[in-house]
């Protein structure tokens, strides 16, 4: 559904990534785990280009594009066609739990503002934040926003949802609720493209989970067979110490 | 018979032309509206040697006239740039202003005094050395001062309003100033000044003109205005009911 | 010490007759130079290219000479240029230069306060799919309103008081009526008192407008 080759992005001379190929099936729930600053989370932003890739190619449904010359048009398609799940939940802070839902389907899907409010209420009633319709972002706790974080993202229907680390920046007190959501999308077969450190989420609910490091991806397969079985030394050490602590 | 209605049409609507042309013109005619009491307001009112001059001017050459008011340091560029016709404000004829505009025949006679405070040590010209003096911004004592004042041993300030309250308040030791509107303020609000010495220049004031064709209409019609209005003495008497002197006298 | 208190309580009320004309000269300004301000601000943010240029070009002229120099410019000098502009009346001109002027210094507020919002939220805007001048309009502008509330209001009440200048281009507005009346009563205190108090009651007025407005503004951050 959505195939990546050879992504390469530098920040001032200094590669992030190098050259990554991948693909993502419809219904495939990926984890992306690794060291810090091995370029995890700058491949979830190249795929909603809030980064620009500097070479590399992106498809969508076959659809492909050039991603260092895409235009206004295939920028937009590809952040239609996927959505974002911020590490600080990044709510607009200017609107209400309902606002924030329903912002994108009144300026970007084109619905009234009534259909638009009334399909946000019904996300809110789905992530269990019914009450909270006319609440500020200011007035959530930590958990709430990233639930709603992630209803904002639900409500655009997008192919794909990118999780970019979304529980660490929570207390731990609020980590559950919010893994209890992506659960229950995992479960409804939501294409998800998850960076996390939460390793028992990574192997109990991902289909595949991907190891970077470098900027590379170095192993990648099925839960079961990447936590006991990792082949490459990097993964094996990488798990010992995640694991351990 | 149709080519002489059409002829009569014709000259019926050259009559009108003609009478249209020959109706009220409207003149505007700048000043500050804070040089008493030449150009001043009270309760509202604009009123002032200027105006009463005016209003005899326009009755006599059927101008309308339309007074515009603005600081002074602003007169100069609303005449440059055409937004009014002539400025009625004792402007002083010089050669740098000659050089530029043309000029109606001057209608005040006029020169620069020395003004002090009751009991100073300056008695005329000669006593400025050393003092501060203050002249008003835009006015044309500045050079006046500084011809008469070779080794540069004055002091000037120039003030945009209130020279007088800086006099009041010790602050300057003279202002400069022309004669008749000195004696005025003097005279009028009893303050505790007086003139030091004689006029050491003295000065024409007119109304400048741009320098086109319509500034030369006006200037023949404003110098036939100001023959009747001195023959027939109500230029003396304009001045005064505001001066209790003739100050246009030549 | 020999205050008129009658002549003091007459000129208020004749004062006042023209408070409205620099009131409409102040509030037309600061409409003009809010919608400049805004869009420089923009350009300036998202970096448009030859128009951030221009902008910058603009904000620095307009702040860097005196207000005064720019009427005079705009009423005397470019008339003698292009003489079509003589056109416009001393009224208009001065509001004019007053949104121009104050237009550059509203920008650099605006900028500064868009640049003060956490840059995830134009991020969250635009993964939704919005573009970046409708994040702007629907998300940043309206959250940097509330930054930048404080600044706008010092401008705008520099720019009442700014007003005065007009006289300059033969406007006779507010103190041009208290120089023109001082001028001929001698009563300075009197008159300047009078128009002082009459600048600072409207000031006055505006700041509790402006407290209200930022209590409204600020309802969203509330715990």
């Amino acid at each position: 559904m959505i195939r990546l080759q050879k992504l390469v992005k530098t920040f001032d001379g200094h590669p992030v990534l190098n050259g990554i190929d991948m693909e993502i099936n419809e219904g495939e729930i990926i984890v992306i785990i690794g060291p810090s600053g091995t370029g995890k989370s700058t491949l979830l932003r190249c795929l909603n280009f809030l980064e620009q890739p500097d070479s590399g190619l992106i498809s969508i449904d076959g659809d492909t594009v050039d991603a260092a010359r895409a235009g206004q048009k295939a920028v937009l398609k590809l952040r239609r066609n996927t959505s974002f799940v911020f590490q600080n939940y990044a709510l607009f802070a200017n609107k209400t739990a309902a606002q924030n839902i329903a912002e994108g389907l009144i300026t970007v899907w084109g619905k009234s503002r009534a259909d638009a409010l009334a399909e946000a209420h019904q996300i809110l009633a789905d992530i269990g934040l019914a009450d909270k319709a006319d609440s500020y972002p200011a007035a959530l706790s930590g958990g709430q926003q990233q639930r709603v974080g992630i209803g904002r993202a639900m409500a655009s229907h997008s192919k794909v949802m990118l999780f970019d680390e979304p529980t660490s920046a929570l207390d731990p007190e609020w980590v559950e609720e919010v893994l209890q959501l992506m659960k229950k999308l995992a479960q409804r077969k939501q294409t998800m493209l998850v960076v996390t450190h939460e390793m028992s989420f990574a192997r109990d609910v991902a289909d595949r989970v991907v190891f970077m490091e470098g900027g590379r991806i170095v192993e990648q397969g099925p839960p079961e067979q990447l936590f006991s079985n990792p082949t490459d030394p990097r993964t094996r050490e990488f798990l010992r110490k995640v694991l351990r602590d | 018979m149709l080519k002489s209605l059409r002829n009569a049409a014709v000259a019926l609507t050259l009559t009108l032309a003609t009478q249209g042309a020959m109706a009220t013109e409207t003149v505007k005619v700048g000043m500050s509206g804070t040089y008493f009491p030449f150009t001043f307001v009270k309760k509202d009112q604009l009123q002032g040697f200027e105006v009463d001059v005016w209003n005899e001017v326009a009755k006599r050459n059927d101008y309308s006239v339309e007074f515009v008011t603005s600081n002074f340091s602003g007169l100069f560029g609303l005449l440059e740039s055409g937004r009014i016709d002539t400025i009625s404000n004792q402007i002083t004829i010089t050669d740098a202003r000659k050089a530029r505009y043309l000029f109606a025949d001057a209608y005040v006679v006029d020169g620069a005094q020395v003004v002090t405070r009751k009991g100073s040590d300056i008695k005329g010209l000669a006593d400025l050395k050393g003092k501060t003096v203050a002249v008003n911004l835009g006015s044309n004592y500045e050079q006046l001062l500084r011809a008469n004042d070779v080794n540069n041993e004055i002091t000037i300030k120039t003030y945009d309003t209130g020279i007088e309250q800086e006099l009041m308040l010790g602050r300057i030791d003279a202002f400069v100033m022309d004669r008749v509107s000195s004696a005025q303020l003097i005279k009028e609000h009893n303050l505790p000044f007086v003139q030091a010495g004689g006029t050491f220049e003295t000065i024409e004031n007119a109304w400048p003109l741009l320098n086109n064709a319509k500034g030369e209409k006006l200037q023949a019609e404003l110098n036939r205005a100001l023959i009747a209005m001195r023959a027939d003495g109500t230029l003396a008497t304009i001045s005064k009911k505001w001066f209790d002197a003739d100050i246009t006298a030549k | 010490m020999n205050f008129d208190v009658t002549y003091f309580l007459e000129m208020i009320p004749l004062l006042l007759g023209y408070l409205g004309l620099t009131m409409k000269m102040a509030s037309l300004g600061l409409v003009f130079a809010l919608i400049l301000a805004v869009n420089m601000a923009v350009v300036r943010v998202l970096k448009i290219p030859l128009l951030d240029w221009l902008v910058q070009l603009f904000i620095s002229f307009f702040r860097g000479t005196p207000l005064l120099v720019q009427l005079f410019l705009l009423y005397y000098g470019l008339p003698q240029m292009f003489p079509v502009m003589v056109g416009i009346d001393a009224f208009s001109a001065a509001v004019i230069g007053l949104s121009l002027h104050f237009s550059a210094y509203m920008a650099e507020s605006i900028r500064a306060a868009i640049l003060g919002i956490d840059k995830s939220q134009m991020e969250a805007a635009l993964s939704i799919g919005q573009s970046p001048l409708m994040a702007m309009r629907r998300i940043i502008l309206p959250q940097a309103a509330r930054i930048a509330l404080p600044s706008l209001m010092n401008q705008f009440v520099d720019m009442i008081k700014s007003t005065s200048l007009a006289f300059t281009l033969g406007v006779a507005e507010l103190m041009a009526r208290a120089q023109m009346e001082a001028s001929s009563s001698f009563r300075f205190f009197e008159c300047f008192l009078a128009v002082a108090l009459i600048y600072w009651a409207v000031v006055v007025i505006f700041t509790q407008l402006q407290n209200r407005l930022e209590k409204h503004l600020n309802r969203a951050y509330q715990r």
